[in-house]
């Protein structure tokens, strides 16, 4: 039977959420006062009181001594996204069948991280934490820093995605397109970034790749010098302006 | 035909996965990964579970010392990471991946001293591709600090001047990227106020305010002006001061620079007082204490002497002579100061006894090893005189032959050198002379009581230093004679044990394949008989049907049916 599956079935309707295992956010800050640039990014746990958010940003600012305007900033920023996650809350998307290419392509301090792999989406048990521990300690990756970037970068991504299956339940909803066949709906419809299950699966392919594909979803990680970090950053500088 | 077998290891699974097969999925399987079974997604079925578990362990078998991870499979299979991950560690669980491979995960963050732990480790290191280590400095999110709980981060210090290499090891060395290593939890600095106070004695230079690391020169009408050596050379002096007033001290080369004379009371006194340092400072008047106990530590038997004065007696019975063992002592000091070679003997390097000496260094050390452990660490020297007093009298009575006769060679050079008393040529390079030129030249300026005293010693205690040289050297030949000798004797002894045993097993090999031809001869006779049993069965076999067919014949053949089946009979019997 399928009741306890992790797996939502197909065509079904759920509340929205983040599809991992903890529903938490991911927040990513990057406010600039003065001069002085203070970027972060970290899961939130959206069902935190509110209150937490501004003791949270003080007791940021006053561990890396940033001047106090900065708390004002930070908390606002989060209460943004906070916000709009929430406004995400009460409506439904669809979960169905859904196995979606998530890309990395991250820098943290001197590691570089490019990396591609498919991500069901409608795994509720999936944990991208886990994937991030598992993934430095293969490739022994010593900056601590590094895992929890990659598990908030995954993140970003599915609830991105969530968002987008939220936007087309609704859609449908409005259209009333009436039945659809098969679990494939919410693939077709929302958007050309989920992979095409059939011919992947299906049996008439094999699930191992071709070799010379490979190299296409290998992780690759990159010690950078100080210099190459320094121009990296110039240039991501340059990009926002 | 052997190699062959080598490359067929079977593969190692643990026993409680003996019920995986290659061509199932066992009810384990369908358990544990639920999903695959139970029709829930078109991207999970029996069919891609099988693909999925049989591709990683076929990857992992390619390469069954290595540890396979989960990062090189992924890459080549098509499915939700999780689920994939999910597989993986099923597998591994169970043993059918990675079944007893040691990680080498600790080993990348020893700064390249440590080697990987498992013997697969260095072809998964050469294996990930895109992988690029540079280390700069200590690693990242690591503090160097001065103590283990201060949070004082370390300045690149200068050693303190007197803890030497030896004893400061791991304290005041400078490590790799000029990074100075926090001490150990259990290090206490025990002579710490001693070198502030060492400190404070660095002398300024009268005329050009810069300290005066090496030799000064103090005035001597007045105490307390002094001038650096280069200042003085320069000829800048105050007014009213004259080059023949100041008196050269040495005040840099003070600590460096150990006579005879201060070694030798150094370790009478160590072994009166034994550790009480401020006693044998006094005794050892012109060294402080700190210079004691490092120079102790330097000479290579020091580190005995640190304990108590109990030691005495196990150096008087090696030597039998007090005396004679603190100028061995001091010959080996002479010699390390020379040329720093751990070879005391280098001077009967080319005596034909010592031909097996390198390779039977190996053989006496081997030998001291089977006693307690504490030998290990007494000096050369020690473990010489032990081997002496340990080999027969048969050997040490040819070794000491031997060592007279190299001397004798010897003893001619030696005594020319030393034969001119007032020519400071230079000699061997030894400190001894070096420090006699010293005093020479002090002696030059103006006299005061030390560069006086030792010039006076110098010349007096010349021709001794020669004769206790000698001596010293005969007892230092006479026991590596000895243990040279000691040791061919076990070589010998081993050789004809080897011999032997070889011998035994051609023996052993001979009659096993004696004993087999004979059991194949006794074959062979069993199948000859056999043979001809069946021959005679045959024949009579043969005559059997032969009469059977006469007596049809007898009896008249009656219908052509038969006739028939006669005539088949008789062509098969043809």
């Amino acid at each position: 039977m399928k009741s306890h599956s992790a797996w939502g079935t197909s065509k079904s309707l759920v509340k929205f959420r983040i599809p991992t295992s903890d529903n938490l956010v991911p927040i990513r800050l990057d406010i600039e006062i003065d001069g002085q640039r203070f970027r972060d990014a970290f899961t939130w746990n959206p069902s935190d009181p509110d209150s937490e958010v501004v003791v949270f940003a003080k007791r940021t600012v006053k561990d890396l001594k940033l001047p106090p305007a900065f708390v004002t900033q930070i908390a606002q920023s989060i209460q943004t996204q906070l916000t709009e996650f929430r406004s995400y809350e009460g409506q439904d998307m669809y979960t169905g069948e859904r196995v979606v290419p998530i890309k990395l392509d991250l820098r943290v301090n001197h590691t570089l991280i490019k990396d591609h792999f498919l991500w069901e989406l409608n795994n509720f048990e999936s944990d991208p934490e886990e994937f991030a521990r598992n993934f430095c300690k293969d490739m022994g990756i010593e900056d601590p820093e590094v895992g929890p970037a990659i598990a908030i970068a995954i993140r970003e991504q599915l609830y991105e995605i969530a968002v987008q299956s939220v936007t087309s339940a609704k859609e449908s909803r409005i259209s009333k397109k009436g039945r659809r066949a098969g679990e494939f709906y919410s693939a077709s419809k929302t958007g050309g970034n989920a992979v095409d299950l059939v011919k992947l699966f299906g049996n008439k392919s094999s699930v191992i790749r071709k070799r010379k594909e490979w190299d296409v979803y290998e992780p690759i990680v990159d010690l950078l010098s100080n210099e190459e970090v320094d121009a990296l950053e110039a240039k991501e500088e340059r990009n926002i302006r | 035909m052997e190699k062959i077998f080598q490359d067929l290891e079977p593969y190692s699974v643990p026993s409680y996965s003996n019920w995986f097969s290659w061509s199932n999925i066992h009810e384990v399987e369908r358990f544990s990964l639920r999903e695959f079974f139970d029709g829930s997604s078109i991207t999970r079925s029996p069919r891609i579970y099988k693909e999925y578990r049989d591709f990683i362990i076929s990857k992992y078998r390619e390469d069954p010392s290595r540890k396979l991870t989960f990062t090189e499979v992924r890459k080549s299979l098509v499915g939700d990471i999780s689920i994939l991950h999910k597989v993986f560690t099923f597998l591994e669980k169970w043993g059918l991946i990675n079944f007893d491979v040691k990680s080498d995960k600790e080993a990348d963050n020893c700064n390249g001293n440590c080697k990987p732990i498992s013997v697969g480790g260095e072809e998964e290191e050469e294996g990930w591709r895109g992988r690029v280590k540079v280390e700069e400095g200590a690693p990242y999110g690591v503090r160097v600090v001065a103590a283990p709980n201060s949070m004082k981060p370390v300045a690149t210090l200068p050693p303190p001047p007197s803890v030497r290499a030896d004893g400061g090891r791991g304290v005041g060395e400078v490590g790799e990227n000029g990074f100075k290593w926090p001490p150990l939890a259990s290090y206490s600095d025990v002579f710490g106020d001693s070198v502030q106070q060492e400190k404070k004695k660095v002398l300024a230079c009268g005329s050009c305010k810069e300290n005066c690391d090496s030799a000064h020169y103090e005035y001597t009408k007045e105490g307390s002006f002094i001038l650096c050596e280069k200042c003085f050379k320069s000829g800048d002096y105050e007014k009213n001061k004259l080059a023949d007033d100041f008196k050269l001290i040495n005040s840099g080369n003070q600590s460096d620079v150990w006579t005879e004379a201060e070694t030798l009371l150094l370790l009478e006194s160590v072994l009166k007082h034994g550790d009480d340092w401020d006693l044998v400072a006094q005794d050892v008047q012109t060294k402080s204490k700190l210079d004691c106990i490092s120079k102790l530590m330097e000479l290579p038997f020091g580190d005995l002497m640190f304990g108590s004065a109990n030691r005495k007696s196990k150096f008087l019975d090696v030597t039998g002579d007090e005396s004679n063992f603190k100028q061995a002592q001091l010959h080996f000091n002479e010699s390390q100061e020379c040329a720093k070679v751990e070879d005391p003997s280098h001077g009967l390097k080319d005596e034909g006894q010592q031909n097996g000496y390198a390779d039977t260094q190996g053989q006496p050390l081997k030998r001291i090893r089977t006693e307690p452990t504490s030998n290990t660490s007494y000096s050369l020297m020690n473990q010489v005189a032990r081997i002496s007093t340990a080999v027969g009298p048969h050997v040490t009575a040819s070794a000491a032959e031997a060592a007279v006769t190299a001397l004798c060679y010897e003893n001619q050079c030696s005594r020319e050198i030393f034969d001119e008393d007032d020519n400071y040529v230079d000699l061997k390079a030894s400190a001894e002379n070096i420090e006699q030129k010293r005093a020479a030249q002090g002696n030059l300026l103006d006299g005061d009581e030390g560069p006086k005293q030792s010039e006076i010693q110098g010349p007096s205690s010349h021709k001794d230093t020669i004769q206790i040289n000698l001596r010293m050297r005969a007892a230092t030949a006479t026991a590596l004679g000895a243990a040279a000798a000691h040791a061919k004797c076990l070589a010998d002894q081993e050789e004809r044990e080897m011999e032997h045993l070889m011998a035994t097993m051609i023996e052993a090999q001979l009659k096993k394949l004696k004993r087999k031809m004979k059991y194949f001869d006794d074959l062979e006779l069993i199948m000859e008989k056999e043979n001809a049993h069946i021959e005679e069965l045959e024949e009579s076999l043969v005559a059997d049907r032969l009469n059977v067919l006469q007596r049809i014949f007898d009896n008249g053949i009656s219908r052509w049916r038969d006739h028939a089946s006669v005539k088949s009979q008789t062509g098969s019997v043809q």
